[in-house]
């Protein structure tokens, strides 16, 4: 066998059928191996950024590795966001490039680009292959290193000529993976039953190490009230009673005040970082706090941890449960305030009555949460239509909502729901993009065509840069720089370009109607839903406010009335 | 106003072990920087333990940040074996910009 084949034979050993990529010159061999291989569904994209973000929403909606494949030189550096947002938010993925041959590295040879040295601060680790021999056991140990601990982007660049190299090297047989041990609970228990006001603080820890029944056990049978981050959206579950929703920035008032009340906040599965927490000063002023986590680099980086505990999030929450079982925790005064506030300061949003008026960002989202499916799977691109969805939808389980949360990637959300739809065929797909975003990823409404995916696509078009104008019009004096997109393409014509139906609704008599069509449809279809360019995400956080300070449309318009009178 | 401390940059010194892979000093060396250390000084030794080529690295890194976070970041690292940190000591700021 060559390299390729090897390449192709590790495919199959671990059972990975779906990878997203685009050819090239020095990963032809790669390709040319293909046509032989009826086993592994390559899926062309149109961009390789398209294939690494589309194995990036497979293995975010499937649990599985991601594979994503391209040449050297452009290819490699234009996966190179897609592979970046796999980093930030920790997603199983196997990246293999095509290199040039081995002699001409160093060279400047043509489309060749330094790989491994321009991607070492957006992998967990990366390889250069550097003789046949060692590429089977190189392959081996990277699928493994993706998947294990706190799963990541490896990357793996093969010269072309090791990729043509024959070679008789097998891989070692997988070293056994430890049984998991749990660390010592006791000490947690302690402090959760010491704590009048405790809180239940869950990320997306929980779904990466498929921990989500035994969170939903722990959540339920401890009884915690519960917020949760952008990416631990889903863990509780929609019908959660004791859920208060997101946190941070453009999280629910009830969240972040229970977080400003608690005495003991226990963070599982999330790593503290600012969007979440605001001004560190200001967060959980008196909270003491237990650290769970995978992942030990994450303790006390933000936030000291009076108590953490390292290991696997199944076995630690199993045993949080097995002792809160025996003996539930007597916090009903706190849990009844934490009601409360889960009544007056959770997500509102007006339905619209008026059946002629504008479509609201807020009140389109909650209706097509009534109306999708329970097992739909959202993958949302960045912006004020991606806090819209985090705050309305209601979602009940992680997998189901695909949002790039540490690097904030405009374009993530059409190759993701690409990537999610090959992993989930019978599921309803979705992505709910903003004007700017799905310009940035359009071409690859071509592989929907392709490969006839029932994706649907949603795009909330205010004509301009949502999130920015909102934050130039709030911190930056009203002063608009450069988000003006009021010269957008007629996207119901741009989808019909690639043979895809849509249709455009502009008032909230079409709303329900729209929504139905599309989910109705039998095959992948486009809503344009035009809204108010002057509509805000509410409430917001300053940019390194604290989370105390939190602004909402009501305060914002007495300040300004105030300042008019003044 | 400036005080004595703001002159003074805690100063480091770490070894760590490593596979000698490609780009093995490169990775190192950039978890150090986004880290926000910088290196003073760096001696590398290489050697071959059974079938493994090894890499000792003798670092003195200068930052605020605590060290304990980057010794735990470098840790993380598929390549690194140990990494041990000896007791800071205080660097003025002018031998920071030597």
């Amino acid at each position: 066998m060559n390299g390729a084949q090897h390449i192709l034979e590790a495919f199959h050993r671990h059972n990975i059928q779906t990878v997203f990529g685009y050819p090239g010159g020095c990963i032809m061999p790669l390709y040319d191996a293909l046509v032989d291989d009826a086993r592994v569904e390559h899926v062309l994209c149109r961009h390789e950024q398209g294939c690494a973000l589309a194995a990036d929403g497979y293995a975010r909606a499937s649990g599985k590795l991601g594979v994503c494949i391209a040449t050297s030189g452009p290819g490699a550096t234009n996966l190179i966001t897609g592979v970046a947002n796999a980093h930030r938010d920790s997603i199983p993925m196997l990246v293999i490039t095509g290199q040039v041959p081995s002699a001409l590295i160093g060279t400047d040879a043509f489309q060749e680009t330094d790989v491994l040295g321009m991607t070492l601060g957006i992998v967990k680790h990366s390889y250069l292959v550097e003789s046949a021999d060692e590429l089977p056991e190189i392959l081996e140990e990277a699928m493994a290193l993706a998947q294990t601990g706190r799963p990541g982007p490896v990357w793996v660049d093969i010269p072309k000529d090791i990729l043509l190299a024959q070679t008789t090297a097998m891989p070692n047989s997988p070293l056994a993976q430890p049984e998991a041990t749990c660390p010592d609970v006791g000490p947690a228990i302690a402090m959760l039953r010491a704590a009048q006001k405790p809180l239940l603080y869950s990320g997306g820890g929980i779904s990466l190490a498929h921990a989500e029944e035994c969170f939903r056990e722990f959540a339920e049978c401890s009884a915690l009230p519960a917020v949760v981050t952008l990416k631990g959206i889903g863990n509780p579950g929609k019908h959660s009673a004791h859920n208060l929703g997101m946190l941070g920035m453009h999280g629910s008032r009830a969240a972040n005040r229970a977080v400003d009340e608690c005495d003991l906040l226990l963070v599982i599965g999330a790593r503290l970082d600012d969007r979440a927490t605001g001004k560190l000063d200001g967060f959980a002023p008196n909270a003491q706090t237990i650290h769970i986590d995978a992942d030990a680099a994450e303790f006390n980086k933000l936030r000291s941890a009076d108590l953490t505990v390292r290991g696997d999030l199944n076995t630690i929450l199993g045993e949080l449960t097995r002792a809160l079982r025996e003996a539930p925790l007597a916090i009903n005064a706190w849990r009844k305030q934490c009601q409360i506030w889960r009544t007056t300061g959770g997500f509102q949003a007006a339905d619209n009555e008026e059946p002629l008026a504008p479509i609201t960002g807020p009140a389109f989202v909650r209706q097509l949460s009534r109306v999708a499916p329970d097992d739909t799977i959202i993958a949302c691109d960045v912006g004020q239509h991606q806090m819209w969805v985090a705050q309305h939808y209601q979602f009940d389980h992680p997998r189901h909502h695909l949002t790039s949360g540490g690097l904030g990637t405009m374009g993530f959300g059409l190759p993701a729901a690409i990537g999610a739809q090959f992993a989930n065929r019978k599921s309803t797909v979705i992505n709910v993009a903003g004007d700017g975003s799905f310009m940035m990823n359009a071409q690859e409404l071509a592989t929907i065509r392709r490969y006839n995916l029932p994706v649907k696509l949603i795009i909330m078009d205010n004509q301009c840069l949502g999130m920015v104008r909102q934050q130039q019009e709030l911190f930056y004096n009203n002063r608009e720089s450069h988000i003006n997109l009021d010269d957008n393409p007629d996207f119901v014509a741009l989808a019909r370009a690639f043979d895809i139906p849509a249709l455009k609704i502009e008032r909230t008599d079409q709303v329900r109607r729209g929504i139905e069509t599309i989910l109705a449809y039998n095959g992948p279809m486009l809503l344009h839903v035009a809204i108010a360019r002057q509509e805000n995400v509410w409430p917001i956080v300053k940019p390194g406010g604290s989370n105390k300070e939190m602004i909402d449309e009501t305060r914002r318009l007495a300040a300004d009335k105030k300042e008019m009178t003044a | 106003m400036t005080t004595e401390n703001s002159h003074k940059t805690p100063s480091y010194t770490i070894t760590c072990r490593m596979s000698h892979e490609a780009a093995a000093l490169e990775r190192l060396c950039q978890v150090v920087r986004i880290r926000g250390f910088r290196i003073a000084k760096m001696a590398v030794e290489s050697s071959i333990a059974g079938a493994d080529e090894i890499l000792e690295i003798a670092l003195t890194i200068q930052g605020h940040r605590p060290v304990a976070m980057l010794q735990s970041q470098l840790e993380k690292l598929h390549t690194v074996a140990e990494v041990i940190l000896t007791a800071p000591a205080l660097v003025p700021a002018a031998s920071r910009r030597a």
